[in-house]
């Protein structure tokens, strides 16, 4: 875990300096939610799963944009072999890349999140703590399988169109469990009515780290 | 060739693209100390090899074993052991010259990475310029630290690829300069270069690769320059064998 550290703080440190990922993140995100309000129409009263649905239609784009950097960044002077050529095992990696792409999400959904509140109401702002509880398992989820298509797609050259083909139909599942979920805190139901589906969103994001840490080693390596 | 106790030690080396023969059989010892620099014309397997040797690529077939430990078997020692210098600077932008040095010498476990920086950055002559960041260094400013990074964890065995390339003529003296102080350390180095005159004036061992094969090695003490021009020029022009 050390080395992950290691390669985390690297990149997190280039990005306080260069904050590309984040500010382009961010501002895509909040488009998106003020694109969707017009669409939907300003000031009109949503159900619950519609302005769930809302909300991850732009975390998850914007998240897709910072996905693509964290790996094409070690394509830069091909950073990636010397980290190959080091004695860290390409687990430890992954495990840094998916960290940083988890961060970069929280950041994102720490501005996205509020600013949902205020153009969609503060009505949908009932179980905060949960929804935290909710939107940190989703990232993990994203993060361990966006990581892995990520990598797979860097050493492209249209990998910032071959990442979402790719990826989309993937994570399509969790998005849909996702929406479920958060619309039944928007609509302030018990614990109970969306706990099975909170634990399928963990179970996604389990299976997905495990098949990362296995896979990630070959997809980042030639053949 | 063959000697028992090879520093490194390289046997039937294969691999191919897609069906394309890129290498095909490479045999090669190397002594503790020895400099081999390969030559060879465009597309003759001379990145490929080095791609193996560095681990970067899968051998098709064959092993490769630096003080016997297998490549294959070992990949995390052999690393350990190995620096790299490439005509890409593997160098972040984003960070200045101490914080590249110190993250690659915190990855190599080294003791106290920030002293080993402030070491290297001394060797390539970049104390001054310690913080500024990669972005603004010019080629052969970033060639000096390619350099010091490479040298972080004081490897045995330096991988060398077209480290020419792009540098002006003092930068390449300079690295003429790094590469006879770490060939008198005893350290065994393989360059692969177009640059006949450097490539000469280093090495202990010549080779050329062509082809995929190794189709000509020879002791430089041995060797005459002209001759050996001549030979080189006939495989550049994918002539046979003379």
């Amino acid at each position: 875990m050390r080395d992950a550290l290691l390669i985390a703080r690297k990149d997190l440190l280039a990005e306080y300096r260069k904050k590309e990922s984040i500010v382009s993140m961010v501002f895509f995100g909040f488009l998106l939610l003020v694109m969707l309000n017009i669409a939907v129409g300003v000031g009109r009263e949503l159900d619950g799963e519609m302005a769930a649905g809302i909300l991850w239609v732009s975390i998850i784009f914007s998240a897709v944009l910072g996905l693509g950097r964290v790996l094409s960044k070690e394509k830069e002077n091909r950073c990636i072999d010397a980290l190959l050529l080091s004695p860290v095992e390409p687990e430890q990696i992954y495990a840094a890349k998916t960290m940083v792409n988890f961060i970069f999400m929280a950041v994102a959904e720490a501005v996205l999140i509020p600013a949902f509140f205020v153009l969609y109401g503060d009505r949908f702002a009932r179980q905060v703590p949960m929804l935290v509880v909710v939107v940190l398992l989703v990232n993990i989820g994203f993060s361990t399988v966006g990581t892995l298509f990520s990598a797979i797609t860097a050493g492209t050259r249209r990998n910032e169109v071959l990442l979402p083909l790719l990826l989309f139909p993937v994570i399509t599942p969790l998005m849909a469990l996702a929406v479920k979920v958060t619309g039944g805190l928007f609509e302030d139901l018990p614990y109970r009515e969306y706990s099975s589906w909170l634990y399928v969103i963990a179970a996604f994001g389990l299976i997905f780290s495990g098949v990362g840490y296995l896979l990630f080693e070959f997809v980042i390596k030639e053949g | 060739m063959g000697s028992s106790a090879a520093f490194l030690r390289i046997k039937g080396l294969r691999k191919s693209y897609d069906g394309v023969d890129a290498l095909r059989g490479i045999d090669l010892d190397l002594e503790m100390g020895d400099f081999l620099s390969l030559f060879g014309p465009n597309g003759a397997g001379k990145t490929t090899l080095i791609r193996i040797m560095a681990t970067l690529l899968k051998p098709g077939a064959g092993t490769v074993r630096v003080m016997d430990f297998d490549m294959e078997e070992h990949p995390e020692e052999f690393r350990a052991r190995l620096g790299v210098i490439s005509h890409q600077s593997f160098l972040y932008n984003d960070l200045s010259a101490r914080e590249n040095l110190e993250f690659y010498a915190a990855l190599y476990r080294v003791a106290d990475p920030a002293a080993r920086a402030e070491e290297l950055l001394g060797l390539v002559g970049l104390s001054d310029r310690a913080d500024s960041k990669v972005s603004g260094f010019s080629r052969g400013m970033q060639q000096r630290l390619s350099i010091a990074r490479a040298l972080i964890n004081d490897p045995v065995l330096l991988l060398l690829d077209e480290p020419y390339t792009g540098l002006d003529q003092s930068a390449s003296m300079l690295l003429s300069g790094h590469l006879r102080r770490l060939h008198d350390r005893k350290r065994t180095i393989v360059m692969v270069t177009h640059d006949l005159k450097r490539g000469l004036e280093a090495a202990t061992k010549v080779g050329i690769l062509s082809r995929g094969r190794l189709v000509y090695l020879k002791d430089r003490a041995e060797l005459d320059p002209r001759e050996f021009e001549h030979a080189y020029l006939r495989y550049l022009k994918g002539l046979p064998d003379a």
